[in-house]
């Protein structure tokens, strides 16, 4: 079996079947990484010691015949700010450069449990502030589908490992698009759960009240496969809740998603979105009336405040969160420029020469927008701005099941083309932004067959587009069982 | 609105216990002002009768028994003591704190 064709479910027949062992494909994996990533960079670190002893337990439980979990020896790559005990967490960032995790995230625990392998750990934005993971602290990772231009961010690293076969599927973070952008620029799919559906324990914070983990797979059924693997309430992350997915999840029922009404808000097709993305998005709509989905326009007025809102609550959860970072207590800087005579100078230095840019930016930004005189005005009025984006999303959830918008108002765009201008990177999140602010399940799925025909006047390369599915509160199910049957869909 | 000089960048800086270069100030004050300038847009909503969203959900305080861990890894003082880079006896390093 080839790497390229290679899904969870495949893998998992072919290791049934004995096609093939878990450490042979693991170390197929690592042969082709060494090669490919060269070109792609989506690799901070890799851990081949350690997957290749979870690989050859795999393969012992085979062996003897023992039952074998869905993920049992699946080679994955992991967002490099979710803790794998033993393993370097560096969030991309020079501040933790020297920093190995001393315990597993919970999302880790629970796919040990079922047996999953860790290939190692992808770049980001440094602590995952960006949109193109141009603000990795150590490398850029390149769109495997054109070389010029970036994977999105910021989990651009687990994105394009997937895009380019050098893992089955990946693990990344979310916050105001951090998994669907990155799915959208590089073609695969990708899920930001609800909030609360999955622990944030062990994940290196951004923005509390936003952040969620999710996964990036070729297929949807492999991403609603590790979804309910890692969902669940966790003793550790008191925002997280029991849930209860059952077999809807991975098996829906064609009957069921016919049933369900789906709304194209407005505000979400607008003129700033680039023709190809809507001509792609709606080809995608045509093909879900094609399984007799209904459709309906609605609105969702609040929609033009969202990144507002959420450059204000973002940034204030930020300068709270990386106050840990004091350049002491994890991994500092090596030979900073010059001699520290006390603690405070010990911290500014540290802190300053740790964090690049845009983290900088944003901390000033957050601790600006709750300093007295400034908090009322910023703080307080985005808190209740959040809360009337939320209510227009309860609103169109009476009236319908599901909400189809894009990801982004463009496909992949070329390296450097935004970093001169924060503003103008911040707008490429628009669309996935509104659904961390309202707590909701959202997946990016590549528009089938898009890239025939949305090739760019720019670009000779044609390039992936994704369509975004937002669904009601704790109803992945219903976003999940959409994208399946779209998927068996023969264009 | 609200507008950034250099000395309240300064203060900022220091209460985020950052320093900024000269060509990072002059970066920051342009940015932050085109970002704070976005943001006036807000003031246009009527939320004279809006609960604020406080988190992530409107669930309320998650409450547990006040008891001892057992589990290990929150127990586990000397493998974290292992990452800090200065320590000695299990300590954790730093220059002087008073003067």
């Amino acid at each position: 079996m080839h790497l390229h064709d290679l899904t969870i479910k495949k893998f998992h027949e072919g290791l049934l079947k004995k096609d093939f062992s878990a450490l042979e494909i693991t170390k197929e994996f690592f042969d082709y990484i060494e090669v490919k990533d060269k070109e792609i960079g989506a690799y901070l670190s890799l851990a081949k010691d350690e997957a290749f002893l979870r690989a050859e337990k795999a393969d012992l439980k085979i062996a003897k015949d023992e039952p074998m979990d869905a993920l049992s020896g699946v080679p994955l790559a992991i967002k490099d700010n979710i803790l794998i005990d033993g393993q370097p967490a560096t969030a991309a960032s020079k501040i933790l450069e020297n920093y190995k995790a001393v315990y597993d995230a919970t999302v880790i625990k629970k796919l040990k449990a079922v047996g999953a392998v860790f290939l190692g750990k992808t770049n980001m934005d440094e602590f995952a502030m960006g949109s193109s993971t141009e603000n990795s602290g150590f490398k850029l990772t390149k769109n495997p589908y054109d070389l010029e231009r970036v994977p999105g961010g910021s989990s651009g690293g687990s994105a394009a490992a997937v895009a380019a076969h050098m893992a089955v599927a990946a693990f990344g973070s979310d916050t105001g698009g951090s998994i669907r952008q990155p799915a959208s620029f590089c073609g695969v799919v990708g899920l930001k759960p609800t909030y609360g559906a999955v622990s944030r324990h062990g994940l290196i914070a951004m923005a509390s009240s936003l952040d969620q983990i999710g996964p990036f797979t070729k297929t949807v059924e492999d991403a609603a496969i590790l979804f309910k693997t890692i969902a669940g309430k966790d003793q550790f992350d008191s925002t997280s809740v029991e849930t209860n997915y059952n077999d809807e999840l991975l098996n829906p029922k064609l009957e069921d998603v016919k049933k369900l009404t789906v709304g194209l808000p407005e505000e979400y097709f607008i003129s700033g979105v680039e023709p190809g993305v809507i001509k792609a998005v709606e080809s995608a709509i045509n093909q879900f009336k094609s399984l007799g989905i209904n459709f309906k326009k609605i609105s969702l007025p609040h929609t033009k405040y969202a990144l507002s809102c959420y450059y204000i609550i973002m940034p204030a959860e930020v300068s709270a969160n990386l106050a840990r970072f004091d350049g002491i207590r994890y991994s500092k800087i090596q030979n900073p420029k010059s001699k520290i005579q006390n603690l405070l100078e010990l911290y500014k230095r540290q802190r300053s020469e740790g964090f690049g840019p845009e983290v900088k930016r944003r901390i000033i930004l957050g601790t600006f927008v709750l300093s007295s005189g400034y908090y009322d005005a910023y703080y307080a009025k985005a808190q209740k701005a959040r809360a009337l984006i939320k209510k227009d999303f309860d609103e169109a959830f009476k009236e319908v099941d599901v909400i189809l918008t894009p990801v982004a108002p463009t496909p992949a765009f070329k390296f450097g083309e935004k970093t001169s201008d924060p503003l103008a990177m911040y707008l490429s999140d628009i669309f996935t932004i509104p659904v961390n602010l309202a707590g909701l399940p959202a997946i990016s799925i590549p528009v089938k067959q898009a890239t025939s025909d949305m090739s760019r006047v720019t670009s000779h390369k044609p390039l992936p587009i994704g369509f975004q599915l937002i669904g009601k509160h704790w109803r992945e199910a219903d976003i999940l069982g959409m994208g399946m049957f779209y998927e068996r869909l023969q264009i | 609105m609200a507008e950034i000089n250099k000395k309240s960048l300064e203060h900022l800086a220091d209460l985020a216990r950052l320093e900024l270069s000269g060509k990072e100030s002059e970066s920051f004050l342009v940015d932050l002002q085109k970002i704070l300038d976005h943001f006036n847009e807000l003031q246009e909503l009527n939320t004279e009768e809006v609960q604020p969203m406080t988190g992530g959900t409107m669930s309320k305080n998650v409450m547990r028994e006040d008891e001892i861990f057992k589990e290990d890894h929150y127990t586990d003082a000397g493998k974290l003591a292992e990452q800090f880079p200065e320590r000695q006896d299990g300590f954790l390093k730093i220059p002087p704190v008073f003067e």
